[in-house]
């Protein structure tokens, strides 16, 4: 497990390497729920699936920033892993981009719209 | 490596010199990353993942909430990449962290994960790498030793969690 000493392992792993390109389809789903700028639908903030962030990590995260109880957050954290998504919080718009910027500063994959 | 386990209200783990090295060396291309000038990053996908878009299908929502959110976004990432370079051994040896300096390794762990795994393409289904010879071979596996790393990180925190209850 421990990395080679023999080459510079990552030296090009962030710049210039020659694996960089478009991200993976998984990554960049085009699914977005519609919307049709009802006033009367309360806006929520989804998390969505993604290949990189660990399930135990994802859990800590929605209990850490949500307050949800284990339970809830690994129901949760399920639902994103095996639906490819799930509505983590919802209210006023103000509110859902907040969630979304505290759950992008744990690099989880989350976006705000409003609910169909 | 000896991962991360709770001690009291901190965690602790022991690296090896060569694992500190590639750890330094991962947060200086990091925070290049982070702090690059927007037109040099631009369509990057590692800048991609770790400053995403608010909003899926409307460009100006996305657009104002980029505004508003990705200032304090990126230097909450670099303040967060201090923490750990100013925790981190120069040569090998024991990572003691306290409730916040661990907060800090748990984000900037995983933002080293997503953008080597971004860089690699991995999907849910990769495997560890068999062939080390090559590059790619190493970088997956600096990517599954973070993997490892930041795993034993989040089973700390959540020991500790339950021992306050």
């Amino acid at each position: 497990m421990a990395p080679q000493r023999r080459r510079d392992p990552v030296h090009t792993a962030f710049y210039g390497g020659s694996v960089a390109g478009p991200l993976a389809p998984t990554r960049t789903p085009e699914e977005t729920v519609e919307e049709h700028g009802d006033l009367d639908r309360p806006w929520v903030t989804i998390v969505w699936n993604d290949p990189v962030n660990l399930m135990t990590y994802v859990t800590l995260v929605l209990r850490e920033l949500f307050g949800y109880d284990e339970p809830t957050a690994t129901s949760l954290m399920l639902q994103v892993h095996h639906e490819g998504r799930a509505i983590v919080s919802s209210g006023p718009r103000e509110r859902m981009e907040h969630d979304t910027s505290r759950l992008h500063a744990y690099g989880l994959w989350a976006s705000f719209q409003q609910d169909s | 490596m000896r991962p991360f386990r709770r001690r009291g209200d901190d965690v602790v783990a022991r690296l090896e010199p060569a694992e500190t090295r590639v750890v330094a060396l991962l947060l200086d291309q990091l925070e290049q990353l982070l702090t690059a000038d927007a037109d040099d990053v631009a369509g990057d996908p590692v800048v991609a993942r770790l400053l995403p878009a608010g909003h899926r299908s409307d460009p100006e929502l996305a657009a104002d909430y980029r505004g508003m959110t990705e200032s304090a976004l990126r230097s909450g990432k670099t303040d967060d990449l201090a923490t750990v370079r100013a925790s981190l051994p120069s040569d090998g040896g024991t990572v003691r962290l306290d409730p916040d300096q661990a907060a800090a390794w748990l984000r900037t762990s995983n933002d080293l994960r997503l953008a080597l795994g971004t860089r690699l393409d991995i999907a849910e289904d990769t495997e560890p790498p068999e062939d080390l010879s090559t590059e790619e071979g190493q970088q997956l596996a600096v990517y599954y030793w973070l993997t490892g790393l930041q795993g034993s990180l989040v089973d700390a925190l959540v020991a500790g969690r339950a021992g306050r209850r």
